[in-house]
Order: C-alpha cells, then sequence, then structure tokens
C-alpha cells in the first residue's frame, strides 16, 4: 500500500526518508568491502602460489580436488539453484571422463575433447533428468541413483576404464605446474558462468521452478523446459570437470572416483560448502578431496566420516553452509570497519504518479506482436467456462467479457470461484469451455506463453521469489521480454547485455513508479507483508502487461487503506492504459473503481452490470453478506 | 439460545496475544474470551488474522507472547492434540476433511482420544441422529461428499469428541447462502443440545445472527466488541463497511 | 525352465520389498523418501557379524549367526528411532529436498563408519537361519532367499492389517491424508512418525541380514545397492501404495534375473530404462495415487 500522502496531493514533493539517498552510503558501501576483499587477495595469492608451496606431488590432490569442486558447483545449479537432485554426479563426472580419453586417444585436440566431453555428458544427465519434464517431485532423484549403478556396471563389464587408454595431454601441458593452472583456470572458468548464470533469464527461472514451480507459467516460465536445461547444463559442466579430471590423470583405470560414495560425497560438499556460495563449495571441495590426502594417514578416515557428519548437521542447523559462514563473518567485519549498516524503511515511499508520467509511459513500450488494433471491442470474453476439480465443480458454465481500458471487479464470498477463474485464464486449472484474449483462443495456448500476450496476474497468497531480492523478482516477472537463448545469456554474447541493461532499467522504473526504490536491493521475504504485496504489482507492471488481473491486492489492509489503493488502480488504468481486472472483498473499492462487476457464488455467476446495479442485487446481498441481511433479525439478541 | 453468562469465569481466556509467521508478526495483542455455552463470533476480513488467531490458539502456531487460558488454567503453546482431551476442538478452514478416508473413518478419528468404546458408540449414534445423511453415505469416502455435506461431517466429526469450546474456522467457505445458513443453524444447534461454547471466525456477517458476543478484527488487532444488542449494530456497521453505505 | 527363472526373480523381487515396505510406510506417513533405510539395515548387520567374529567389545562373548541377525533388526529399528527423533522431526517444515538429503547423509555417516571403523574389507555374511537349498518349481533356492520370500509377504500382510484394523493404523492413515487436521482430531503425529521409522528400521535389519546372506558378503552401500532396487520397484508400483510397490519389486526382481545371463550391465540398464519410463508415463506409478511429494 503506497502512503496515504501520495494520493490526491499532486504537488507534494516526495520526500525522501532517513537514509534513503544512495550518495549518502556510497563511500561506506566501500570501507564495508573492505574485509572480503582482503581475504579475497589472500586467498587468490595462497592458490596461485601453490605450485611454488607445495612439493609437486601434492599439487595431484589439489588438481583432483579442483576437478571434484567443478561437478560440485554444477551439481548446485541442480540443487541449490533449480531445487533437482542428482545422486550421480560422481557417474556424470565419469561419463566425461570416459569420453575425454575415449575422444584424446584418438588424437583429438585438447580444446575439442573438453567440448566433446561436455557434450556427451549433458545428453547423458538430459536423458536421466527427462522425467523432470513431468513430475514437479523429487523422484527424479530415484532415476539418478538407478543410473549411478548402471554407469558403475557398465563400466566394470565393458572396460572403457581401462588404464592402457589414456588422454594424450599436448607437451606444452604435461608440467604438474601447467595442470594446475589450467585446472585453476577451468575452475574460475565454472564460477564466472554460474555466477553469469545467476543474472540471466535462466537463472531466474531455475529459482523460480524452486520456489514457485506451479506459479512460472505465470512469469512466462515453462517450468519442465527449465528444469530440462538446468540438467543439461549442469551436465555440460560436469563433463568439463570430467574432461579435466581425465586430463589430469591421463589415464583412468578404476571406476571408485565414480561410484555412489562419491556421488553422496558431492551432494555433502554442496550442502556443507552452502548452496548460495560458490566459494564455500569450493572450500568445502579443498577439505573433503586435498584435505584427507595433505593430512597425516591415520587422519584421513575421520575427516570423511566428520565431514559426512556436518552435511547432517548443516542441513539441521546451518542451512547456508560455509557461504553462509563465510557471508556473517563478512557482515560483521565491514560492520566493525564501517559502522552499521543503515537499513531503509522497509515500506514504499510515497509516490506521485503524475509526475512519474514519464516511467508510466516508458514502461509500456514493449513490442508485442499482437499489438494494433482490435476487431471486437473485447479484449477477454469468456464462454462457458467450467472448471472441475475431482468431484467439485469450481466454476460452472461461467460467461464474462472485459473491455479494453475497463477496471473489471471480480466478487463473491471466499471459495466461490474468483481466483479459479484467474487460473483458468492464466492456464493453471483444467479449463472446459472458451477464453479469448484479443480474439485468440488462450485455452489452448501454453500457459507460460500468456504474460508474453499481456495477460500479467498476481496470486492472492503471492507468487514472487522469497528468497530473492525484490530487484531480482521484477527482473523474473519480466522473463518473456528476455528472449535471448540461455546459453547465450550465459556467455553475455551480443544482444544479452543490453537486453539484461533494459530489464533492469525497466525493473527500476517500475519500482520507482511504486515509491519503492529504496528497497531494491533488500531481500523480498524480509518485508512487511502489505509491502510485498506492492511489489508483487510492480512486479507485474514491470512485465508491460495489457491487462492486469489482481487477486485480492486488498487483502490485509484495513477497508480505509483499500479505498485509497483505490486510486491507484485509477493511475494503473490512466497513466500505463492497462485493463484491470481485480477480485476484490472491500465492496466500496469496488464501488468507486469499477466500470463492471461481476458476482459469483458457488462457481455460478449470478449477477452483473455497474458496481451500483450488482451491489443492489438482493441475490448478490445475500450471498455475499448472508441472507441474514435482508431478513429481520433472528434471536433473541 | 442459551444466552451469555457475563457472571461465570470464561472458559477461553485469550489475553494479549501476539503471533505470527517466523519473524513477521500478523496479531498484535489479541484479546478475548468466551464463556462456558456461549457463542461468540470473530469477524474480519481476508488477512486481518482471523486464522492466525486460531492456529495460535490451538497450538499449530508459536505464540510470541501473551497467554491463552482453557477453565483459567494456561494452554498457551500446547499442541493441538494435547488441547482435544481437554474438550477444546477446532473445526478448520476448508473443513480439513480426511479425503481418502471415508465418513465413518472420519468420525471415528473425531473420538480418536476417547478409548472408552461404549462412549464413542453412543457418540457416533448421536451425529448420525443429528446429521442423518451422514449414516447413508458412512462408507463413502469423505472427499466424494458435497460441500455441504463436507460441512455436516466436520461439524458431526468434531461432536464425536464431546467438546466443551469449538473452534470453527469461516464454515461459510465455498458455500452457498443457503448452505451457508444452513451451517450456521446446525452450529447454533449444536451449541443449543450440547451447550458446547463457539468461537465461529468469519468474514460472512450473518455469523452474527447465532453470536452473543463478537470481536472485529482488523491487521491483528481487536478494533471493536459487542455484547448482546449491540452485535446488531455491529452487523449493521459491518455490513455499511463491506457493501458501502445505503445497506 | 523359465518358469524356474521367474520364480527366482520373484524371491529376488521379495527380498527388495522388504526393503520397499519400509520405504513405502516411511513415505506415506511422513512424506519423506528415505535413501538411508539400507545402511541402516546393514550397519546393524556390520555390527551383528563383528560381535559374531570378534565378540562383543568389553563383554567378550560371541553372538551366533542368528544373535547378529536379531541384533540387526533391534539395531535398524533404534536407529529408525534416533534418526526420526533428532534428525528428521526438526525438519518438519523444510522442503522435501532437504530431506531427501539428509537421509542421504544418514546413509553416508554410516557407510563410512562401517568402512573406517567396522572393517575396511569384506564382512562374511554368516548364514542367519542356517544354510540349507529347496526346490521350488525347479528352481533351487537358498533358506535366506525362502526366508525372504516368508518375511516379505509377512511384514505386508502385518502391515496391512495394522493400517486398516488398529487405531493406530486409522492414525498413520489420517496422518498420511493430512498431519495438520489429524493432529487437530488428537492424533500424535509424532507416535505415527516414529513407529513408521522404527517399523521400517526394524524391517531394514532384516533385510540387511536377509539379502547379505544372499549376496554372501557385506560392504558398505552393498544394501543401499539393494535399496535402489527397491526404490526402482517402489516408484514403478506407486511410492504411496504398499501393494503397488511389492508388485513393482516382484516384476523387477523377474526382469532382472530374466536379464541376468546377458550380464550385470544389461540388468541395471533395464531397471533403469523402466524407471525412466515409468517416471515419463505414470509419475505416480502403476498403482499409486498422488505424483506430488
Amino acid at each position: 500500500m503506497p502512503s496515504e500522502d501520495a494520493v490526491g496531493t499532486a504537488t507534494a514533493p516526495v520526500v525522501p526518508g532517513p537514509g534513503a539517498g544512495p550518495a549518502r552510503h556510497r563511500p561506506r558501501v566501500e570501507l564495508r568491502s573492505l574485509p572480503g576483499l582482503t581475504a579475497g587477495v589472500i586467498a587468490l595469492v595462497v592458490v596461485l602460489a601453490a605450485p611454488a608451496l607445495l612439493p609437486g606431488f601434492k599439487l595431484d590432490y589439489l588438481e583432483t580436488a579442483i576437478s571434484f569442486a567443478v561437478a560440485a558447483l554444477s551439481l548446485n545449479l541442480l540443487v541449490g539453484q533449480t531445487g533437482q537432485l542428482s545422486i550421480a554426479h560422481a557417474a556424470f563426472l565419469g561419463v566425461g571422463s570416459v569420453v575425454a580419453v575415449e575422444l584424446g586417444s584418438r588424437g583429438l585436440a585438447w580444446p575439442l575433447v573438453f567440448l566433446g566431453a561436455m557434450l556427451a555428458t549433458a545428453v547423458a544427465v538430459a536423458v536421466v533428468g527427462v522425467p523432470s519434464l513431468r513430475i514437479r517431485g523429487l523422484q527424479v532423484a530415484i532415476g539418478t541413483l538407478v543410473f549411478q549403478a548402471f554407469a558403475i556396471d557398465l563400466a566394470n563389464s565393458t572396460g572403457v576404464l581401462a588404464a592402457t587408454r589414456s588422454f594424450n595431454r599436448p607437451g606444452y601441458l604435461q608440467s604438474s605446474g601447467h595442470i594446475y593452472y589450467l585446472s585453476l583456470a577451468v575452475l574460475a572458468l565454472v564460477a564466472f558462468l554460474l555466477r553469469r548464470t545467476r543474472t540471466t533469464r535462466a537463472g531466474r527461472s531455475f529459482v523460480a521452478v524452486r520456489d514457485v514451480e506451479a506459479r512460472a507459467a505465470a512469469f512466462g516460465i515453462n517450468a519442465g523446459r527449465t528444469k530440462l536445461l538446468a540438467y543439461a547444463l549442469s551436465g555440460a559442466l560436469v563433463g568439463l570437470g570430467g574432461a579435466l579430471f581425465a586430463f589430469q590423470q591421463n589415464s583412468l583405470g578404476s571406476a571408485v572416483p565414480f561410484g555412489l560414495q562419491p556421488s553422496l560425497l558431492l551432494i555433502a560438499v554442496v550442502v556443507v560448502g552452502g548452496a548460495r556460495s560458490s566459494a564455500g563449495i569450493v572450500i568445502a571441495s579443498f577439505f573433503i578431496y586435498a584435505l584427507p590426502s595433505l593430512a597425516p594417514s591415520g587422519l584421513s578416515k575421520y575427516i570423511q566420516v566428520v565431514f559426512a557428519l556436518f552435511l547432517i548437521l548443516a542441513v539441521l542447523f546451518q542451512p547456508e553452509g560455509i557461504g553462509g559462514v563465510l557471508k556473517d563473518l563478512d557482515r560483521r567485519l565491514g560492520d566493525l570497519v564501517a559502522g552499521e549498516r543503515e537499513r531503509p524503511n522497509p515500506r514504499p515511499m510515497p509516490t506521485d504518479p503524475v509526475e512519474k508520467a514519464h516511467s508510466a509511459t516508458a514502461l509500456r513500450q514493449v513490442p508485442r506482436p499482437l499489438a494494433g488494433r482490435l476487431p471486437v471491442p473485447a479484449l477477454l470474453s469468456a464462454r462457458d467456462v467450467t472448471v472441475q476439480y475431482g468431484g467439485v465443480q469450481a466454476l460452472q458454465q461461467l460467461n464474462l467479457e472485459v473491455r479494453r481500458g475497463e477496471i473489471v471487479g471480480l466478487i463473491g464470498a471466499n471459495g466461490a470461484g474468483k481466483s479459479t477463474f484467474f487460473n483458468a485464464v492464466s492456464g493453471l486449472a483444467p479449463v472446459r469451455g472458451s477464453i479469448r484474449y484479443r480474439d485468440r483462443e488462450l485455452t489452448t495456448a501454453p500457459p507460460a506463453s500468456r504474460s508474453g500476450a499481456g495477460l500479467v496476474r498476481t496470486f492472492q497468497d503471492m507468487g514472487l521469489v522469497r528468497a530473492d531480492t525484490v530487484r531480482e523478482n521484477l527482473l523474473l516477472s519480466q522473463g518473456w521480454l528476455a528472449r535471448y537463448p540461455a546459453a547465450a545469456g550465459i556467455l553475455g554474447l551480443a544482444g544479452t547485455l543490453p537486453t539484461e541493461k533494459e530489464l533492469r532499467r525497466r525493473a527500476d522504473m517500475a519500482l520507482d513508479l511504486f515509491g519503492l526504490d529504496h528497497l531494491a536491493e533488500e531481500r523480498l521475504g524480509d518485508l512487511p507483508y502489505g509491502t510485498m504485496r506492492i511489489v508483487e504489482i510492480a512486479a507485474a507492471v514491470a512485465a508491460g502487461p495489457d491487462m492486469l488481473l489482481l487477486d485480492e491486492a486488498s487483502a490485509g489492509l484495513t477497508p480505509e487503506e483499500a479505498n485509497q489503493l483505490g486510486y491507484r488502480f485509477n493511475a494503473l488504468r490512466d497513466e500505463l492504459s492497462l485493463t484491470l481486472v481485480i477480485i476484490e472483498h472491500h465492496v466500496p473499492l469496488i464501488a468507486r473503481v469499477c466500470d463492471y462487476c461481476y458476482c459469483l457464488e458457488s462457481g455460478r455467476l449470478i449477477a452483473e452490470g455497474t458496481p451500483a446495479e450488482v451491489v443492489a442485487e438482493p441475490d448478490v446481498i445475500e450471498s455475499f453478506l448472508g441472507a441474514g441481511s435482508l431478513k429481520p433479525a433472528r434471536g433473541s439478541a | 439460545m442459551t444466552a451469555a453468562r457475563s457472571g461465570t469465569n470464561p472458559l477461553l481466556e485469550v489475553d494479549r496475544l501476539c503471533s505470527g509467521y517466523g519473524t513477521l508478526q500478523v496479531l498484535f495483542d489479541v484479546s478475548l474470551t468466551v464463556g462456558p455455552g456461549e457463542v461468540v463470533a470473530l469477524m474480519g476480513s481476508n488477512g486481518a488474522g482471523k486464522t492466525t488467531t486460531l492456529r495460535t490458539i490451538t497450538g499449530l502456531l508459536k505464540t510470541m507472547s501473551g497467554t491463552v487460558r482453557l477453565d483459567g488454567h494456561s494452554i498457551t503453546g500446547q499442541p493441538p492434540e494435547a488441547l482435544v482431551p481437554q474438550g477444546l476442538v477446532m473445526v478448520p478452514e476448508g473443513r480439513g476433511m480426511l479425503r481418502e478416508l471415508t465418513v465413518q473413518e472420519n468420525l471415528e478419528l473425531g473420538a480418536f482420544t476417547n478409548s472408552d468404546r461404549a462412549s464413542v458408540a453412543r457418540l457416533m449414534d448421536q451425529t448420525f441422529t443429528t446429521f442423518p445423511i451422514l449414516a447413508e453415505r458412512r462408507q463413502q469416502k469423505a472427499g466424494t461428499l458435497s460441500g455441504g455435506q463436507q460441512q455436516m461431517l466436520a461439524l458431526g466429526r468434531a461432536l464425536m469428541a464431546a467438546p466443551r469450546l469449538m473452534l470453527v474456522d469461516e464454515a461459510s467457505l465455498g458455500l452457498s447462502p443457503i448452505m451457508t445458513e444452513t451451517a450456521f443453524n446446525l452450529i447454533a444447534e449444536v451449541n443449543n443440545t450440547t451447550g458446547a461454547a463457539v468461537l465461529i471466525v468469519e468474514q460472512n456477517v450473518l455469523a452474527l445472527d447465532l453470536a452473543h458476543r463478537a470481536y472485529v478484527l482488523e491487521k491483528g488487532q481487536i478494533v471493536a466488541t459487542a455484547e448482546g444488542a449491540e452485535v446488531r449494530r455491529m452487523q449493521g456497521r459491518l455490513r455499511e463497511a463491506y457493501l458501502g453505505a445505503g445497506h | 525352465m523359465i518358469g524356474s527363472e521367474i520364480v527366482t526373480g520373484l524371491t529376488i523381487g521379495a527380498g527388495y520389498s522388504l526393503l520397499a515396505v519400509g520405504v513405502v510406510l516411511v513415505y506415506t506417513s511422513t512424506r519423506v523418501l528415505s535413501l538411508a533405510l539400507g545402511e541402516m539395515g546393514a550397519f546393524g548387520f556390520y555390527l551383528g557379524v563383528k560381535f559374531n567374529l570378534h565378540g562383543v567389545p568389553l563383554l567378550g562373548w560371541h553372538l551366533s549367526a542368528f544373535e547378529a541377525g536379531i541384533t540387526a533388526i533391534l539395531v535398524g529399528a533404534l536407529l529408525g528411532l534416533l534418526v526420526e527423533r533428532f534428525i528428521m522431526r526438526p525438519l518438519t517444515a523444510r522442503p522435501g529436498i532437504d530431506k531427501l538429503i539428509v537421509t542421504l547423509g544418514v546413509a553416508l555417516v554410516l557407510a563410512l563408519v562401517e568402512l573406517n571403523f567396522i572393517s575396511f574389507d569384506p564382512y562374511p555374511a554368516p548364514p542367519f537361519l542356517g544354510s540349507g537349498h529347496f526346490v521350488l518349481l525347479g528352481a533351487t533356492l537358498t533358506t535366506s532367499r525362502i526366508a525372504e520370500l516368508v518375511a516379505a509377504a509377512a511384514a505386508a500382510v502385518v502391515l496391512y492389517l495394522i493400517l486398516n484394523r488398529t487405531k493406530l493404523g486409522l492414525a498413520t492413515r489420517a496422518t498420511t491424508s493430512d498431519p495438520t487436521v489429524a493432529r487437530l482430531l488428537g492424533v500424535k503425529v509424532n507416535n505415527v512418525y516414529r513407529f513408521a521409522w522404527v517399523t521400517a528400521g526394524g524391517l531394514a535389519g532384516l533385510a540387511g541380514a536377509l539379502v547379505s546372506n544372499t549376496n554372501g558378503v557385506l560392504l558398505p552401500f552393498s544394501l543401499t545397492t539393494a535399496l535402489l532396487s527397491s526404490l526402482a520397484g517402489a516408484v514403478v508400483g506407486g511410492l504411496d501404495s504398499l501393494g503397488g510397490a511389492i508388485a513393482g519389486c516382484l516384476l523387477l526382481g523377474v526382469v532382472q534375473n530374466l536379464a541376468q545371463p546377458y550380464g550385470i550391465a544389461y540388468e541395471s540398464g533395464i531397471t533403469l530404462v523402466i524407471v525412466l519410463v515409468v517416471l515419463l508415463v505414470r509419475p505416480q506409478g502403476v498403482f499409486g495415487r498422488s505424483s506430488a511429494f
């Protein structure tokens, strides 16, 4: 809810609250990051100087650790980012290694060998991940576990791991030091690519699938394809790790590194390292793969067991793992050198819709193939729409129509079918009948295509990713505007960077429009509920809709505040030329802002007309307020 | 309908209750009482914190501060399974059907904490007398019942626990006006015949027809209370707030 | 000939279903897919065999093979109790992937303890119920195979009766349907969870002893590998259906046994294909109801 002051006082200046100006923070931000920066530089120097510090033979263990760190990072793409679990990542590493040795022994140039291994492993992982197209749960993990067993059986019975085959390293990359630096370079590349992924459409889709899979379609995301992409991408990266491992070893000889136990250890590495932190995962890899070899021999068996125990303890007590500890440490040290960070006021700042007219116009400028004059006056029309869940008809033969530029209200008691209608329109409910939007049939169109067609909705109980920042959520909602291929985005190829920049600009304009700009970097889940609801509307607006479906935007507000929200609706319609369909319980709000109004009861339409007409209907009063309101009061009171 | 007894000690006493989800506080110092045999309505719009209040009273949600007393003894933070034997039963929002179980099994579970077979059989007979349709459908899966029948099963199942206090969360959810009225009548009847007190949580102002006393919840705070004849005036005010002036 | 192959396959499947019954019980009542059950069963038998070979520490007496088997059952049940109380219960409200991962963590810890602190080399598995052979429909079956078949059938029947004829069963089914509603009706869901984990742990111990007997040796992760076939069978039949999971395991046992002459990679390869196809075509399994977890 925007602050009341904003409304109706067109000349009121926007007064930033204390600590809201970014300029005041800038010098502190740099001081704050000093401890983290120092630690990073020291770590880098130590890592680069390792060949000089360690006797040659022990460098091998570090190299192995790096290969497994690459595998763990690629596993984290599934576990941490997408919420999928592979219990076969060591086997997939093995696939990459075997393919690399096969190709290398045939004399292929080593960069091509690496590419080949990546491609082959991507295919293998994607094949095992194919059921994720249909499954929302974690059963896919069982498929990977079965693959793990199959891969080992296959390796043992075919002899592909025979030590007689070798990678054939080129002459200029034979020395231990060279291999070490190549490994480091691969690790850095993988970490960099994963970091880039996070800031592209693919990365945002992964997180959306993890946290709000059932609603991902509302952001233009096809959940099944997104998961398959995650499997393939993870496969390519673990294949790279496998090729690196083969390069380091030159020949394989044993299935031991690719067995079930290493697969489980990789999961432990991801969890103990922390799903949100590549640095944490690399550190954890070092502990489990390099430390036992560098430590006295009697100690190594304890290290393994302790590390496995850490897996359980981390899930129980430190879900963000080493990465979380590092972040906490960084924050505390930052506070120590720079003083405690002021947190911005978590509520939207007052804004003036008229002054922000420029942002509003700019947000409207989206390329849409369907744009143009409409052949019919109705923008959205539902004919005989029925939705059935089991034995219950949630919607029965519903007919309604929404015209361009209208604000249409949908009222009715809880459970009357209002949200079900939104689900039908956005493709989240099984529909019989016809829903036409811009004179095209919507029911046969894929759910993920609807935000691109200009139909954007909010959810009654929030459809956004609470673990992400406000701005990330606004980027997520613009999914359909980021039309570049996933790989191009991750590699930062031509066109993708300007697109991302444009999305960011749009996100910032939408935040500005709703007085949320000072909260852009805050984690959504940390904000008050009312502010989250405004963020959700802002995210919907950022997607450049023609028609906005708002599900109980006023829930949790007092009747008075709900009334104020009405001004916001009017502004959205007038400044952004939007068509609005709003589900509301506050009838005074409906009466004031709506052009037309439909009332549902038990899945059926019982009245339609102007708000005044509808609210006057006896059926509506009875449905909405109970029959008692028309009859003389019963009872003895 | 039994009249409110203002003189007796309250059966349920909620004192400055605060709670919420994680760090998000939803309830702020909610205080209310329900006397023995009383019907009390807790009104409020979606998101006002009604369900949160019930979930905190029954221990499904952690209490941040404040106390809940039953018969003068603190039950703050006790889990729901410990409250049923003490006579406090909740009918959850959406009626809480165990859909894969039969009507009879649902009813048996209502008396789960009662180990006296004879008394369970007696309660079952009583329930079937009150809701004959349930007797007809005793072998049917609860998920296949209609909305109205499910509401009856939910109430019947609560009665199987021989409760002293029933917390009913939005009995009107998804029901047609006629069914809603029927549901409210059933609640009034249960209150009349068994003497069980009822805390009914609603946004439908019709619920005020059965209430001896009422509270209005807004943004997690009690903003109005009414008793006796005032309940009627509160109903008028709420109707106006929902529907706008002129109704 | 084919008849005896099928009979042998069915006994293999019965071994799988002994673990699958526990998986289904834990899954239906707690919505947790437990990948720890195999190692929980093996761990008890590891201890039993250690006490059989080297005597009980401090006390010095040696367990008989039978007592080693009993140890496996008791330790499995005890591990079930501990895992439920101290690991799974605090995670009740967490996402399914966290719970799945933590069960893998339990398996990993137990396997590493077996490897590093009990025996680095494979243990011989002493015949738990004596050694002998029976001929059934042309198939020669060892005592342990027959025992697997009998134990699986008994476990399934007893569990079916508990679930459908007792108050504990009613509570379990109520918890499966909706744990919050069950609590509001007075069901102590934690007791249901404990019942599920302890029963599954005990059954896993029994499976650990029997399956190891059949295999002849006891290795870290050997029971997790057996669990994998149980899981595959449960996925095929339906994770939330006791009968379905058993049917899936029996089917898988027969198919694997028929593929066996072609090599081990064919056995696991056909399992993989079946699992992937079922997950893609009917994710909830042939007899399952819900595919979400």
